[in-house]
């Protein structure tokens, strides 16, 4: 269950397995610059300060260059986390257009982090 | 001499088989051929091979196939284009699979044109024979053949020159800074032949992209059933349904799975050489594409492929 949290305004989104960021934002009620959300456009990179991701798609050489797949740029509608990851956007912030999402993503993150936790808790009463 | 249509856009899309999925079953043209790494459609009212070319890999397009009513218009176009200072060379029959010989070209704005005469005619799905007035099990959308294009570039008022000196074309529209034609800015123009309101676009912009390419329809009823559509099949929209104020098209613009713009357009006024050319301010350009929100969305100017 892949985290984004979102410098430096401090979200912290929930996403589902195999979810894109730009989905995972987007279904947690947030909304940002974004075009044709389909790989092509470019328009929805962000940049990616920790964590791996990949790209559930093939991405065209003219969206994203040999030098911006190294450099952390992240198109976030093909950008699948591959863990928890750090991102900020360029030169705007996410904006909250539907609460009622975010209040949902927030119950699922808690059940995530209760569940994880549990696991590991039991994981290490084994262990004694 | 005379240009009768834009007959093919060749596009690439990042995932054929994707991109087969929303070209065949959401929009509903017929696929007609199938080669290594292309695929090849028709609209349902649309009798040459194709007018819809798919290639694996990248984004955005490749090249435009326009049709001339004879085979010497392919040399007077040549020499018209030399004229005006492009590179031409020729092309041989079966480079474009079922398209005969012709002439290619590279505008200025660094897209590349083909001229023919020839293409092998299929025929529309309801023939020529007492036909019917649609094919009675249509998929999707059932769009029955391709519209016209909007490309972008960084000098437009260049372009609208080179399509009235090579294709004869003349401006049905224009965004300008001046209506007085010596003295603006040309932002944007809207371009044909014929009666058509438009085979192509041009609107200022990166070098060498598209903006869209659009499929025709009957009217707004047709437009909403394809908005419809679109929702059941996760298709993103763009904008839309809407009318256009230039045109006075309706609209809606949406993204194939490569992220190229497509769009499906009704209406449209009837263009003639004779008519004065409608000319739109930049203060009002959001009401000339957008005539309802009367606002751009950020996409418009931002996005292309």
């Amino acid at each position: 269950m892949p985290i984004v949290s979102i410098q430096p305004t401090g979200e912290v989104i929930h996403l589902e397995p195999g979810e894109t960021v730009l989905s995972g934002l987007y279904k947690a009620g947030f909304a940002y610059t974004v075009g044709c959300k389909r790989g092509g456009c470019a328009i929805c990179k962000v940049d990616c300060l920790e964590g791996e991701f990949g790209y559930s798609h093939p991405i065209a050489d003219s969206v994203i260059s040999e030098e911006e797949r190294a450099d952390g740029t992240c198109l976030s509608c093909r950008a699948v986390p591959e863990g928890d990851i750090t991102i900020q956007l360029r030169g705007e912030d996410v904006r909250l257009v539907n609460p009622f999402l975010a209040q949902i993503n927030a119950r699922a993150r808690d059940r995530a982090r209760a569940y994880a936790e549990s696991r590991s808790g039991t994981a290490t009463s084994k262990e004694n | 001499m005379a240009v009768m249509r834009m007959g093919y856009v060749h596009a690439r899309v990042t995932d054929l088989a994707e991109a087969k999925h929303h070209y065949a079953n959401t929009l509903g043209l017929y696929e007609t051929l199938s080669t290594e790494g292309k695929v090849f459609y028709k609209g349902w009212d649309e009798w040459d091979h194709h007018s819809v070319v798919l290639e694996e890999g990248g984004v955005g397009v490749v090249k435009y196939g326009f049709k001339v009513e004879y085979s010497e218009d392919i040399d007077i176009i040549e020499k018209k284009a030399r004229d005006f200072g492009l590179t031409v060379e020729r092309m041989s029959k079966g480079e474009n699979p079922e398209i005969g010989d012709g002439i290619r070209f590279t505008a200025p704005s660094e897209h590349v044109f083909e001229v023919y005469h020839e293409a092998t005619q299929i025929g529309t799905e309801v023939g020529t024979h007492n036909p019917e007035a649609f094919p009675r099990h249509l998929v999707g959308v059932g769009v029955p053949g391709l519209d016209h294009s909007l490309i972008l570039a960084e000098d437009v008022r260049t372009m609208e020159n080179m399509f009235r000196a090579v294709f004869d074309f003349f401006p049905t529209e224009r965004v300008q800074t001046d209506l007085n034609d010596d003295d603006a800015h040309y932002i944007a123009t809207w371009m044909t032949s014929n009666n058509q309101i438009h085979q192509i676009a041009v609107l200022e912009g990166p070098q060498g992209k598209l903006h869209h390419f659009a499929f025709k329809l009957g009217d707004w009823n047709e437009i909403g059933r394809a908005g419809d559509l679109f929702a059941m099949d996760d298709v993103p929209i763009d904008i839309g349904p809407t009318r256009h104020g230039i045109t006075r098209g309706q609209t809606i613009y949406f993204f194939d799975p490569a992220g190229n713009r497509n769009e499906v357009f009704a209406g449209g006024y009837l263009a003639y050489r004779d008519r004065p050319i409608n000319k739109w301010t930049p203060d009002q350009i959001a009401k000339g594409i957008f005539y309802h929100a009367r606002e751009m969305n950020e996409r418009f100017t931002t996005v292309s492929t």
